[in-house]
């Protein structure tokens, strides 16, 4: 009997501890957890070698961010490296699978980018600089694991000709503090309203930061595909041409 | 002590320690990565109750459906995305807030359209997140249903609300409503009787301190239903609600039942209100914003069925056009003196919606779903993307893939695949009756159909080769009374016979002949009350008598599938009776059953697949406004019984399925959704992984595939495909860190259609994966360190890897049985042949699991389609031609890999030995002459494509090989011989340039200290 109730007691504890958390308490533990906040903002780009399995395939991935939003996510068929995307900060482009040659994206599109630029190494950091809302809207179950609901609004993005809301829900694991489910309203596109979520595990450290090494993407209650990172460089040392539209 | 644990237990957030120690899975935590797939159909659609637009962008629509909860269209109505899943499926009135719409959205639950089969409500929801968030803001009770949502555009904190109430009892919560803080608090503006209730209320655009509020008093019961009273009536406010004063002023006299009412947004002194009376009903319109009423109209359009349509929707720019709900809908272009029908689309009306920007464009809400007009309702076109079918009842039957069979509400019976090439399409349904539907069965061997429309007034046999119907209900014979059906009349197989057929009326009839000829087999099974018994008097006001309330029927007959002697029937007033000898004798077994009032609704009996005694029976007393859960279990043919019921169960109850081989797993459908326990009813856990809060109305379990099928009244059916791993959850498996579940060997299906012609707007229901489902059970969600899953052959060789699910509980990981795609040749342009990977041949198959440090393995079976006809010779040669080709593919990728590299290097000894450019040049140029005949060197990947080469050669043959299940042909083989001659010709001629000329090339290296030429070995290639 003793036992139970000192079960019930913590448990109960603990149910009334999750309540009188705030959500900069949350981010703050978040950060202290994966290595601090200062090491984060110390950060002036990370690059990561990935794989993502389609049909059988293992299509190596080549992903670059650094601070300022410049990005580049390149994938390898056949033997061919093709750039999915890439945006020096001002021209967001991609190869078209068809005749392998660069396109620009819809200038929507990149203007959407841009305001993202602040999100390097993770939106949640300094995230009121930035203009960022977080907010903790409540406890939910997500991958059997209680977690708390964070609300995350960033700058407003813009939709066909006007601009919405750019509100995304992060799911912190109790437990570790570290965000295990990321969900968000699909915007454009043949999928707009439908929900996207991406599942983050696998966390791993490297010189003394933790990052996710897996990441399921894909709509929420459906079955998704799962980016494997095998390695990740901090501050690494890229060619910033690669990141430039290749005019002909 | 125990009242605090079971507190935890509701909370169903918690894993807690019982006395011994047990885990107790709860939720999400239980279910894990098992998740329900919604196939709809959405051809048919299903009863939509309100509709309301945005109130700046024409393109946002708001949907509220009866049974089928929110949903949203930001396209005009080309596609929807459902947005209160969460929460009751039964809409009853929606608002926007104008200030901000893309955010603030109200809706008040409780259907209004009160028909006997309506849903229920539990209160008034409020998002401020456009939907992704909802939260309660009032008018908490199940039941209470909501009928308008009134927002001061001025100040949109300042809202009023019509509550209708319940439609099965007395109630104080009905009356108007308002609030000032945007839902925290609320006042009560006028209060209705305990069976009065505000059924409409309409604030006027232009001065938002006039209100006009419609009362009526109603009634409900399983038998009867009263439409009207004395205290019906119509009142205005012309102070934000503090005084209101009935406007009757040429209304007529005496007991007055339900109001539809509208205000004329472009001028505000026209109303319009159809009121239902015995003398004098029909359309009225007031020119002087109420003192006077003018009477205009009494078409039958207009006054048809007042509880069911009662809407009237006036065009915003244009007071003399407007719409009246109704059997088929009426519009009016001179100010209500004359009306014309609508547009052809399915029947009964409930609402409708103008364009903002242009009143020819329009929508209308039907019990068939929604439609759209382009020229003010002259024609209608219907939108196919709005899964809101309403089943009774379902059934699977035993084919492969297995169909579903039921019936819906005003949409008569149909069956359609739980799977189809392109996924589940309109066209893959099948209709099998017409009217109302219910029951719809599958003859366990005879390509034979039963269905039934409303009151048995139908009850057909379909043979589907010859595509013959014949009515087979029984009729009254000499020295019988008068048959009673229900509106929803049992039928039922015999498990034990084929060609048994049970049908009921307040008898059992049986027929042992596929209905041909039927033999009474009990005597009047119910409590055949006279007093509920007078349905030609019901309706009120407006008699209706559809035979929606016929009633002291049999409602659910089974019979054992142990013993086809024991049969059990339930009825509608509350009997549970049993016979042990094939009808001869029955036994009323009600008086047993404890804690359950008198005359409540039995909706399910089923006899146990493990013992012959046991029996489940559900009950549900919503009709007597009683909203409890009932279900209860015999295990000695209902002498004693026992309640299975947990406090965590919400909603009432009304279909139980039990497992065929866990006794202790069970399915429990309520009004808000499904629960299951694994541990006999001492647990039960809501499913909710794509599951909304829909009421399960019915459930069937298809024994091959253990797939379990939900027939929803509103979310069509919803499939949880195999529920086996629920069946192994023992304390020794919680224990465990990671556990496997045990599966059938995995059968690789071999077949290939055609489908997914469907447009884009078009609903397309999800098929369940092919790929085999590796289930295993982790006690904490995986969150740090590495976890991956890979699958060997019984050598040890990896053939591939698949992706890691890692949540806490069940999880499922998919295979589709392919290894590795092949490494293929590096070209200015890729090969699609190449992408295809090839299956693995039937075998034993280990599955490695590495989490951290550890790893977990677990054997696995796969088979081959005992359907596709091969023989293992053809199979044989298939599997070599393929990984001849595979091979072959490989190889030319490393000999192209090897030529590239050896070009490369010809090029760096040339640039540091000047002297070496010629011969460097000749073997480039050597090299490049073969490669042109290996790949493809220019164009492009669509229509700039360039002649096919070596790799294009294979690969073609490869894609072909590997997608065909059948023998390779000759033509086949024979292409594969020119192949490997070519093949073999080009590795030949390369191994004679290496020889020729690598060598020297080599030897101008060494002589600038160069290295020789390296190449990755095969092997490290190919990784």
């Amino acid at each position: 009997m003793k036992l139970k109730i000192t079960t019930l007691v913590v448990l109960l504890a603990l149910g009334s501890f999750s309540y009188a958390q705030t959500v900069d308490k949350i981010i703050d533990t978040y950060f202290e957890n994966i290595g601090g906040a200062d090491n984060f903002r110390a950060l002036e780009g990370i690059s990561m070698k990935a794989s993502v399995n389609a049909q059988g395939m293992d299509i190596p991935l080549e992903m670059v961010q650094l601070k300022g939003g410049k990005q580049l996510v390149k994938f390898e068929l056949q033997g061919k490296k093709l750039t999915q995307l890439a945006f020096d900060g001002e021209v967001a482009w991609g190869h078209n699978f068809m005749t392998m040659q660069a396109e620009k994206q819809d200038s929507i599109a990149t203007e959407n980018l841009k305001r993202l630029s602040g999100d390097f190494p993770d939106p949640f950091l300094d995230y009121k600089d930035k203009g960022y809302k977080a907010e903790l809207v409540g406890d939910e179950t997500v991958e059997g694991v209680e977690c708390f609901k964070i609300k995350l609004t960033k700058k407003p993005t813009i939709v066909d000709d006007k601009e919405e809301e750019d509100v995304s829900f992060y799911f912190f694991d109790k437990e570790n503090f570290v965000p295990i489910v990321m969900q968000s309203e699909i915007k454009t596109g043949q999928m707009k309203g439908m929900v996207s979520q991406s599942t983050f595990s696998d966390y791993e450290e490297v010189d003394g930061l933790y990052f996710p090494f897996s990441m399921m993407q894909g709509l929420k209650d459906q079955p998704g595909q799962t980016i494997k990172i095998e390695s990740i460089t901090l501050n690494p040392e890229v060619d910033k041409l690669e990141f430039v539209f290749p005019e002909e | 002590m125990k009242k605090i644990l079971f507190i935890i237990i509701a909370l169903g957030a918690f894993t807690y320690a019982q006395a011994q120690d047990d885990i107790v899975l709860s939720g999400k935590e239980l279910f894990g990565s098992i998740t329900a797939r919604q196939i709809g159909p959405a051809l048919m659609s299903g009863r939509i109750t309100d509709l309301v637009g945005h109130p700046t962008n024409d393109k946002v629509l708001y949907v509220g459906a009866a049974g089928g909860g929110i949903w949203r269209s930001v396209d005009g109505g080309s596609s929807f995305n459902s947005i209160f899943d969460k929460h009751t499926q039964s809409i009853g009135a929606l608002a926007i807030d104008p200030k901000n719409p893309d955010m603030v959205i109200w809706a008040g639950t409780g259907e209004t359209w009160t028909r006997n089969s309506t849903s229920v409500g539990d209160g008034l929801y409020k998002t401020t997140d456009g939907g992704s968030n909802w939260q309660k803001v009032g008018f908490d009770g199940v039941d209470l249903r909501i009928s308008s949502i009134q927002i001061n555009p001025n100040n949109t904190d300042e809202v009023y609300v019509g509550v209708l109430g319940p439609l099965w009892g007395d109630s104080d919560k009905r009356g108007v409503y308002k609030t000032n803080d945007g839902g925290k608090t609320w006042e009560k503006l006028l209060a209705g009787k305990p069976d009065v209730g505000c059924s409409d209320l309409i604030l006027d655009p232009n001065d938002p301190t006039i209100l006009y509020a419609a009362f009526w008093q109603f009634r409900r019961t399983a038998w009867s239903f009263n439409s009207g009273g004395e205290n019906s009536a119509l009142y205005k406010s012309t102070d934000s609600g503090k005084t209101w004063n009935k406007i009757h002023n040429g209304f007529p006299k005496g007991d007055l039942g339900r109001f539809a009412i509208a205000i004329a947004p472009s001028n505000s002194t026209i109303l319009y209100a159809a009121v239902e009376a015995k003398e004098g009903k029909g359309l009225y319109k007031s020119t002087d914003a109420g003192k006077s009423w003018e009477y205009l109209n009494k078409d039958f359009g207009l006054v048809v069925r007042p509880f069911y349509f009662s809407r009237i929707v006036v065009d915003p720019r244009n007071p003399d056009i407007l719409l009246k709900g109704g059997l088929f809908g009426s519009i009016s272009q001179d100010g209500g003196k004359t009306f014309k029908g609508m547009g052809r689309m399915h029947a009964d009306i409930h609402d409708y919606w103008f364009d903002i920007h242009n009143s020819e464009r329009l929508y209308a809400a039907t019990d068939g779903g929604l439609y759209r007009s382009w020229n003010r309702g002259t024609t209608m076109e219907m939108v196919n993307d709005l899964p809101l079918s309403q089943f009774y009842h379902i059934s699977v039957d035993n084919a492969e893939p297995y169909n579903i069979y039921g019936g819906l509400q005003d949409n008569g019976s149909w069956y359609g695949p739980s799977s189809s090439p392109g996924g589940i399409e309109a066209r893959d349904w099948n209709s099998v009756g017409y009217g109302d539907g219910f029951r719809v069965y599958r003859h366990p061997e005879k390509n034979i159909i039963y269905s039934e429309m409303q009151g048995a007034q139908g009850v057909w046999r379909y043979d589907v080769e010859k595509n013959k119907t014949s009515d087979v209900k029984p009729f009254q014979e000499e020295g019988q009374p008068k048959l009673r059906f229900n509106w929803n009349a049992a039928m039922a197989l015999s498990p034990t016979s084929p060609d048994r057929f049970y049908l009921a009326s307040q008898f059992l009839h049986k027929s042992d002949d596929m209905g041909s000829n039927w033999k009474i087999i009990s005597p009047d099974l119910t409590t055949n009350d006279p007093a509920k018994q007078n349905q030609e008097e019901s309706g009120g006001i407006s008699q209706d008598n559809s035979g929606a309330e016929n009633h002291c029927t049999i409602f659910t007959i089974s019979e054992s599938p142990l013993d086809e002697n024991i049969i059990w029937v339930g009825t509608d007033d509350g009997n549970v009776q049993v016979t042990q000898d094939g009808g001869a004798n029955w036994i009323n077994v009600i008086a047993n059953i404890p804690d359950l009032p008198k005359n409540t609704w039995c909706y399910q009996v089923a006899a146990s697949n493990f013992k012959k005694g046991s029996a489940y029976a559900v009950f549900e007393g919503h009709t007597t406004n009683d909203n409890a859960t009932y279900l209860y279990k015999t295990t000695d043919f209902g002498k004693t019984w026992v309640s299975l019921v947990k406090d965590n169960i919400n909603g009432f109850a009304r279909s139980i399925q039990e497992d065929y081989e866990s006794e202790n797993l069970l399915f429990l459908g309520t009004e808000f959704g499904l629960y299951a326990t694994i541990d006999g009813g001492d647990h039960w856990s809501k499913f909710t992984n794509n599951m909304p809060a829909t009421a399960v109305h019915s459930i069937a379990l298809q024994r091959k595939t253990s797939d379990l099928v939900l027939g929803t009244h509103g979310r069509g059916v919803i499939i949880i495909d195999n529920i086996s791993p629920l069946r192994a959850l023992s304390q020794e498996v919680l224990r465990k860190d990671v556990y496997f579940f045990d599966s059938k060997p995995y059968v690789m299906k071999e077949e290939s259609g055609f489908g997914g012609g469907s447009n884009g707007s078009q609903f397309i229901g999800r098929n369940p994966s092919r790929s085999a489902q590796i289930v295993y059970y982790l006690k904490k969600r995986h969150t740090f360190g590495k976890m991956n899953i890979d699958i060997q052959d019984a050598n040890g060789n990896k053939v591939t890897s698949i992706d890691a699910v890692k949540q806490k509980g069940i999880n499922i990981a998919k295979w589709n049985y392919n290894m590795k795609a092949p490494k293929v040749a590096k070209g200015k342009t890729f090969s699609f042949g190449g992408f295809a990977s090839p299956r693995v041949p039937a075998g034993t198959y280990k599955v490695v699991m590495t989490k951290g440090k550890k790893t977990y393995t677990k054997d696995i079976e796969v088979q081959y389609d005992p359907k596709s006809g091969l023989s293992s010779e053809d199979r044989k040669l298939q599997q070599e031609t393929m990984m001849k080709l595979y091979n072959m593919t490989q190889e030319l990728a490393y000999m192209v890999y090897e030529l590239d590299e050896t070009i490369d290097y010809a090029t760096k000894v040339a640039t540091a030995n000047p002297k070496s450019k010629k011969k460097a040049t000749v073997l480039t140029n050597d090299l490049n002459s073969l490669k042109e005949t290996l790949v493809i060197t220019t164009g492009d990947n669509y229509v700039g494509s360039a002649e096919d080469q070596l790799r294009e050669k294979i690969s073609n043959l490869y894609s072909v090989i590997v997608s065909n299940y059948d023998r390779p042909s000759n033509s086949q083989l024979a292409n594969l011989k020119v192949i490997t001659k070519r093949f073999n010709e080009a590795k030949e001629e390369f191994s004679r340039i290496k020889n020729k000329q690598v060598g020297k090339l080599e030897k101008s290296a060494f002589s600038v200290q160069m290295e020789a030429l390296k190449v990755k070995p095969y092997d490290e290639f190919i990784d």
